[in-house]
């Protein structure tokens, strides 16, 4: 066994785990803080890919971010709330037997695939493409967001900038309402 | 003036197209609407019938429908017989509603009594003028909606509703064989056309079979209009409407359309002998069996009623024997004293407030005019001798010996003796002795009512010298005249004839007088011996008894099994079927929870499914 | 270095989406179903990333892909808390069970 597939082995079990501690907490803020080293492992198996700056940007959005944007939002709300499952039994076990029959079929699918890209990765036919992917990563991410990518890298800074103001929005007519009716 | 013949229908429409709007405010206008309207119409008739005497005929026809080869067409025909008809109707819906006019004054309805009378009048005369079968019987029809109209004018009474029901249901059975018989005649013969009917009849195109059969279904629709037995129960019901509605039905419109049609089908029937032959022992037997009913009957009005279905079974009697003249006379004269007579009962009910003979008596004298006018409608249509009916009774008792039909001719004769012993009965009992009647104040009807009564009188009287074997038979030669394909049997007078009717006449009347008037007899003589026949005779033979626990009962006790079925078990269907419906909905409702999560599981099961078909049947994994 | 089958990762990115995907459907707390979101969205990221190396062309365009779609999902969580926000200052409440004002 190698250490690459060591690596995987530990960082999948991490998700996992996050994964499925997420849904067995009683807590809300127990089940963020579960998630969290699901995003943090998936980090790690970016760099098992050759992607160094994603996992560097997942780690910044994801654990930072989104954790304690997410953290915030229970605290602002409820935060000594339990999260008890919703809905009927009935809703539940459906709910459940689709995901696993979905799980069942997609795995089905997926359990032999292996495209061209590790084959040739084997041969060592394409080796300085694979070479390229880790080399001088954030370079090569750079130049192609500015170059064949500016148009929806823009579109993306105005959604992030719709975004910024439609929550201020959302936020400040809610606290100028709050206010009047303090008054 | 022939070509104008359509106008004679066409006044008594307006008037009712006008009173329909006008009728509810006017009052007396009403009625003078409808009288002079009608009279418009009479003149008319009366010049088409003068002009039609000299010979002129008329057969306008125009296309009203086509369907590939067949042509249905609308129009109007004037030969004598329709002519004849056209003035007879005229002139007694004329007299009617002047009588009406007197005689409602106090309806506060009177304004749509006229209107109806006009419909009824229209629809009388166009039925007459109509040159196909299929325009017959659209007013045929017409004439039976406009009777049940008018014998239910006084819808307020349980009976007059009931009555006018029973008038429109009993008719219907003869109505519906006579549709049947035309859609045959169309399917034999190609045409509603009566002329290309009869042509097709005579050129033996149509089975024998097939010419009794339609012949036999046409007399049934006779039979339903002219109250003959076994459909004869609604007429005597039909007294219920107002008399001179009454008078109106049973002389001229409603129940000598049945008459008519028999007459005017008259080929038809010349080419079937068994035909012939049914009309004849229907005609015979309904005119005894009526007259024994009329016998017994109390209310003035009803006996009547079942004079008049006697007479009608004379007149079908006259035609079933061959005596088309004898019919078709005895048709106008007894139009003459039956609505005299009609008339004249009205007066008296008008007079005294109730229609039971047993509470009138006295009133020669208080009814200076009625009286008189009473006692010559019931000599004439006795047959006493010189008057009308003598005549018009004489020629069918010719033509029914000339016929060879023994029996036939022997009912007849008691069916005379009957007639006139009940006529003067109920003379006897109105006028003769000493008054009965609750009511103070007994006075003569207006002059609106004696007018027409007059005229009918006279009418009455001297009706019968159109026609007579002593001083010219005018009727006879003119039908022959112009229509000599019908095989009119041109009888003379057989004084033995004449003699034994008159005798037989003079007996009946002198039995009333013996026990009515000069009570020699006793009332009860019959009735003490054998009071099963007085009580069978009163119950009218017990045939709307008959009719009640047979056809009745059988019907409605089938409707309510029908009811039965639909509500339980076609309504089940349709509840259960609902209960689905609201189930399903129930479900689906539930769906419907407005949770997110719900609708997010609906969708992942959806596509689950659709990757799982695919998978399964190897859309994307082969 | 290059030595791992690609399905392993792809097996892995299921597991996580279909663990967000029961979360998802069946938590009663918005701010979990949110997350559970954001899980999803990461099982995709990590397959567009493996088949950025081990795809049939193996090029930086799906790192590219990943990051664009990290962008798009710190949007959608600002703009969903913010909403969730309104939703519990008006009802009171961040359960979504009885958030079914689509049902009167």
């Amino acid at each position: 066994m190698s250490g690459e597939l060591l690596a995987f082995f530990i960082l999948a079990l991490i998700a996992i785990g996050g994964g499925v501690l997420m849904l067995n907490m009683r807590k809300v803020i127990h089940m963020v803080v579960a998630l969290v080293f699901t995003f943090l492992s998936i980090a790690g198996l970016y760099v098992l890919l050759s992607a160094e700056f994603v996992a560097v940007v997942q780690v910044l959005i994801y654990s930072g971010g989104v954790s304690i944007i997410m953290l915030f939002g229970i605290m602002l709300t409820r935060h000594n709330d339990r999260s008890e499952v919703s809905g009927g039994r009935l809703r539940r076990f459906l709910a459940g037997l689709g995901v696993l029959v979905f799980f069942a079929i997609i795995f089905y699918g997926i359990k032999d695939l292996a495209l061209g890209g590790g084959e040739i990765l084997l041969s060592g036919q394409s080796q300085g493409g694979d070479q390229a992917l880790y080399e001088n990563n954030t370079e090569k991410i750079g130049i192609s967001l500015y170059t064949n990518y500016i148009i929806p890298f823009e579109i993306t800074s105005v959604l992030l900038l719709v975004a910024l103001v439609g929550a201020i929005t959302l936020a400040k007519r809610d606290e100028a309402k709050e206010l009047n009716d303090d008054e | 003036m022939v070509d104008y013949a359509w106008l004679v229908p066409l006044f008594p429409l307006l008037s009712f197209v006008i009173l329909l709007f006008f009728g509810q405010r006017w009052r007396s206008g009403a009625a003078y609407t409808g009288v002079i309207l009608t009279f418009l119409s009479f003149v008319v008739a009366v010049t088409v019938l003068i002009d039609q005497i000299g010979g002129s005929t008329a057969a306008v026809t125009f296309d009203w429908l086509r369907i590939g080869d067949t042509v249905l067409s609308m129009g109007f025909a004037v030969q004598p017989l329709n002519a004849l008809m056209l003035a007879l109707v005229a002139f007694v819906s004329f007299l009617v509603q002047l009588y009406s006019k007197g005689y409602m004054a106090e309806d506060p309805r009177i304004g749509i009594f006229f209107a109806y009378l006009g419909l009824f009048t229209f629809s009388m005369l166009a039925l007459v003028i109509s040159p196909n079968l299929l325009q017959f019987y659209i007013f045929w029809e017409l004439v039976g909606v406009c009777s049940f109209l008018l014998i239910g004018f006084y819808y307020y009474k349980e009976e007059a509703k009931a009555a006018a029901k029973k008038a429109f249901i009993v008719t219907r059975i003869g109505d519906v064989a006579l549709f049947i018989g035309m859609i045959l005649l169309f399917w034999q013969a190609g045409s509603f056309a009566f002329a290309d009917i009869f042509e097709a009849v005579e050129a033996g195109n149509i089975a024998p079979g097939m010419v009794t059969l339609t012949a036999i279904l046409i007399f049934v629709g006779a039979v339903g209009k002219s109250g003959q037995f076994p459909l004869h129960t609604w007429l005597p019901d039909a007294m219920e409407g107002p008399t001179p509605v009454s008078a109106l039905i049973h002389a001229a419109t409603m129940v000598a359309a049945g008459v008519y049609l028999v007459a005017l089908m008259y080929p038809l029937y010349l080419a079937s002998s068994a035909a012939m032959l049914t009309v004849a022992i229907v005609g015979g037997f309904t005119a005894i069996f009526a007259a024994s009913i009329g016998l017994v009957q109390r209310d003035v009005k009803r006996v009547l009623a079942y004079s008049t279905v006697s007479q009608l079974g004379y007149m079908m009697l006259a035609l079933g024997v061959g005596g088309y003249v004898a019919g078709v006379f005895h048709l106008m004269t007894h139009a003459f004293f039956k609505a005299l007579l009609f008339l004249a009962a009205g007066s008296v009910i008008h007079a005294v407030n109730t229609q039971d003979i047993e509470k009138m008596g006295g009133l020669w004298k208080k009814l200076r005019f009625t009286g008189p006018l009473f006692l010559a409608g019931a000599l004439a249509i006795s047959g006493f001798p010189l008057l009308s009916g003598f005549f018009s009774k004489d020629e069918i008792f010719v033509a029914t010996l000339g016929a060879g039909r023994w029996i036939l001719f022997a009912i007849a004769l008691i069916a005379a003796f009957f007639t006139a012993f009940y006529m003067f009965r109920l003379f006897f009992l109105i006028f003769q002795g000493e008054a009965r009647h609750e009511e103070k104040d007994v006075y003569e009807s207006p002059g609106s009512m004696l007018v027409p009564m007059i005229v009918l009188g006279v009418c009455a009287v001297l009706g019968g010298y159109v026609n007579t074997a002593w001083f010219g038979t005018f009727l006879a030669d003119w039908f022959g005249s112009s229509t000599n394909s019908l095989g009119i049997d041109e009888s003379g007078g057989s004084p033995g004839v004449t003699i034994i009717a008159t005798v037989v006449v003079l007996g009946g009347i002198y039995l009333a007088w013996l026990i009515y008037g000069k009570r020699a007899i006793s009332r009860e003589w019959l009735s003490g011996r054998v009071p099963w026949v007085h009580k069978v005779l009163y119950r009218k033979y017990y045939v709307d008894e008959g009719y009640h626990h047979t056809i009745v009962w059988f019907t409605s006790g089938f409707s309510r099994f029908l009811g039965f079925f639909d509500r339980f078990f076609v309504n089940g269907l349709v509840e259960l079927s609902a209960v689905l419906v609201r189930a399903v909905g129930g479900m689906v409702r539930r769906l419907q929870s407005g949770q997110v999560q719900t609708y997010g599981t609906v969708v992942l099961i959806g596509f689950v499914v659709v990757i799982l078909i695919m998978a399964v049947t190897g859309g994307y994994f082969q | 270095m290059n030595d791992l089958p690609l399905s392993l990762f792809l097996v892995l990115a299921l597991v996580l989406f279909c663990v967000g995907l029961y979360g998802a459907l069946s938590k009663r707390n918005a701010v979990i179903v949110l997350i559970s979101i954001e899980l999803m969205l990461n099982a995709v990221n990590l397959n567009l990333v493996a088949f950025s190396k081990y795809g049939v062309i193996p090029s930086i365009k799906g790192q590219v892909f990943a990051l664009f779609t990290i962008t798009v999902a710190a949007a959608e969580a600002a703009v969903g808390l913010a909403i969730l926000f309104a939703l519990y200052r008006t009802r009171g409440t961040v359960n979504v069970d009885d958030m079914d004002d689509l049902k009167n």
